[in-house]
């Protein structure tokens, strides 16, 4: 038993380095190809597949959790009078936590999974040897468009799915329970500072680019057969959906301590 | 074991002395072969014997645990991906299912490469090129098909298209006639030797067809558990005496592969008996 616990253990860190040379690999590509007008097309057309048809997805995830929140918080709040604060905490939930949280747990499955079945039907077809052995990095080729898709669209579908969010959150409070719409939105712009915003909106880069790297590392080292694509795709949205809520965690207690070194006095409040 | 001392500017391509495994596997067994300019070298050898990975260390797609590979006296296997591009122009890779890129068509796939490395402003001259080059594989014509449109022998032909649209010094082959019907594979046969005459590029092919070697083949070299145990033209592979070699080449089950199917029973039920045939 310690036999196999020893060899999991250094197969996992061996992985670990592994991933750890292609992931930097690949984000120093990424940057020489941003100055390169050749990838510019390579890099739309990924936008277009990862970014413009997320949209939909994104907008209608954040639009029912908007709408969940008011519908469960709602009860509580009225309980104690206290129904036309009802937007702060939906509000705050959105745009802080849940908005970029659930729209990159989208992401990880639609544009993660469907990356890794690419990249990794087109590793066990020697695709992907075929473009090394035509000259061309795949690393270049087929990582950095998506890479850089993911890094810049992540951020934006969360915007999309934070504005539904508190459209679907303002749609219920206000039409269906009937809170003061006025109250509503003072209340909430009062509760919502623009670092709330901000730090769920610079979460998506950090999310989008552990999408990227973890779906397409697990294409490029998927194992032979429609079965190692199969356990390449599992493998990667678990892994992308384990390092969201890991690195969603470890950017709360970062954005919190540099909030409470630069407004002490608010964080108390 | 055959012994070879090879020198860096023996041949176009030297792999000397290589050693590989995967994990525990070892798949090449210092393994020293020099490739000659000009000529159709053919590399045989049952099944997981490790010939494509020999194939492949010399465009240094899979790098040795030991030993070195140069090409025109340089050497490959220590360069990085990027000085690499320089060196792999030169060649043309036909794989083993075609690897066409099933998101392009016919015609953007052989066209990858140019665009690859080239900033194409005459497109008029493009589209004659892959016409040509579809011309010299039998496809003119089916530019704008997509390859899953394509039969296997169909997808290899474009395949071949496209690892000469660079117009490489050496082109390597493998398995080019495995899945495909006895005609369609000389059709293969046919193109591997058009090619060579016109183009006069240098050939390596990794094949288990003795009937397409022997055809093709300057050189014959056989690979057996990591090793070479045979080299030379097809008469001497025909007549070689190792039973290894003979019993490979006439496709002989083994006495221990007998010994296993007869242990594992081969009896079968039948619905006729033997006068019914009479």
């Amino acid at each position: 038993m310690i036999h196999s616990i020893g060899v999991k253990t250094i197969d996992g860190v061996a992985n670990l380095g592994r991933f750890a040379i292609f992931a930097t690999r690949a984000h120093v590509v990424s940057l020489k190809s941003c100055f390169s007008p050749k990838s510019y097309s390579l890099i739309w057309a990924q936008m277009n597949i990862i970014g413009v048809h997320s949209v939909p997805v994104v907008m209608v995830t954040g639009a029912f959790v908007g709408m969940i929140l008011a519908l469960q918080a709602y009860g509580q709040l009225a309980s104690m009078g206290l129904e036309e604060h009802l937007g702060v905490l939906i509000n705050i939930a959105v745009v802080k936590e849940l908005g970029p949280v659930l729209a990159a747990v989208m992401l990880a499955g639609r544009v993660g999974g469907a990356l890794t079945a690419e990249l990794g039907t087109m590793n066990v077809t020697e695709q992907i040897a075929a473009v090394e052995s035509m000259g061309t990095d795949p690393v270049r080729y087929l990582v950095t468009p998506r890479l850089v898709a993911c890094l810049l669209l992540t951020p934006v579908l969360i915007v999309f799915a934070d504005l539904l969010g508190i459209a679907g959150g303002y749609f219920v409070s206000v039409i269906q329970f009937g809170i003061n719409s006025r109250a509503y939105i003072d209340f909430s712009a009062q509760g919502v500072e623009l670092w709330d915003l901000g730090t769920g909106i610079v979460k998506g880069f950090f999310f989008g680019g552990a999408i990227a790297m973890i779906s397409c590392y697990k294409g490029f080292t998927c194992k032979e057969g429609a079965q190692g694509v199969g356990q390449a795709c599992t493998e990667a949205f678990v892994g992308s959906f384990m390092t969201i809520l890991g690195l969603n965690y470890v950017f709360a207690v970062v954005a919190k301590a540099i909030y409470s070194t630069f407004w002490p006095v608010q964080s108390l409040l | 074991m055959i012994k070879a001392s090879v020198q860096p500017n023996d041949g176009l391509i030297v792999v000397r002395n290589i050693v590989k495994s995967f994990g525990r596997l070892l798949v090449l067994d210092n393994v020293s072969l020099a490739v000659e300019e000009g000529k159709t070298t053919v590399i045989i050898g049952p099944s997981g014997c490790g010939k494509t990975v020999l194939m492949k260390h010399m465009i240094s797609l899979v790098r040795p645990n030991e030993g070195e590979v140069y090409f025109k006296g340089e050497r490959i296997d220590e360069l990085n991906e990027r000085q690499l591009a320089r060196i792999r122009v030169e060649y043309g890779f036909l794989f083993q299912m075609g690897a066409l890129f099933d998101s392009l068509s016919v015609y953007e796939n052989i066209i990858f490469p140019i665009q690859q490395h080239h900033k194409i402003t005459d497109w008029k001259a493009i589209d004659e090129l892959v016409k040509q080059k579809l011309a010299m594989v039998g496809m003119d014509g089916f530019q704008m098909q997509f390859p899953s449109n394509l039969s296997g022998g169909q997808q290899k032909r474009v395949a071949l298209a496209r690892a000469i649209a660079m117009d490489p010094n050496v082109i390597m082959y493998d398995e080019p006639t495995t899945g495909l019907d006895p005609i369609r594979s000389d059709v293969i046969n046919e193109l591997i030797l058009k090619l060579k005459r016109e183009l006069k590029v240098t050939s390596i092919v990794v094949t288990h067809d003795m009937k397409s070697a022997y055809k093709i083949a300057d050189r014959i070299v056989m690979l057996h558990e990591g090793k070479i145990i045979a080299d030379g033209d097809a008469d001497h592979i025909r007549n070689h005496p190792h039973p290894v070699v003979e019993q490979f080449i006439e496709g002989k089950i083994g006495e221990a592969d007998l010994a296993a199917l007869r242990h594992g029973g081969t009896k079968f039920q039948t619905q006729y008996a033997k006068d019914d045939f009479k």
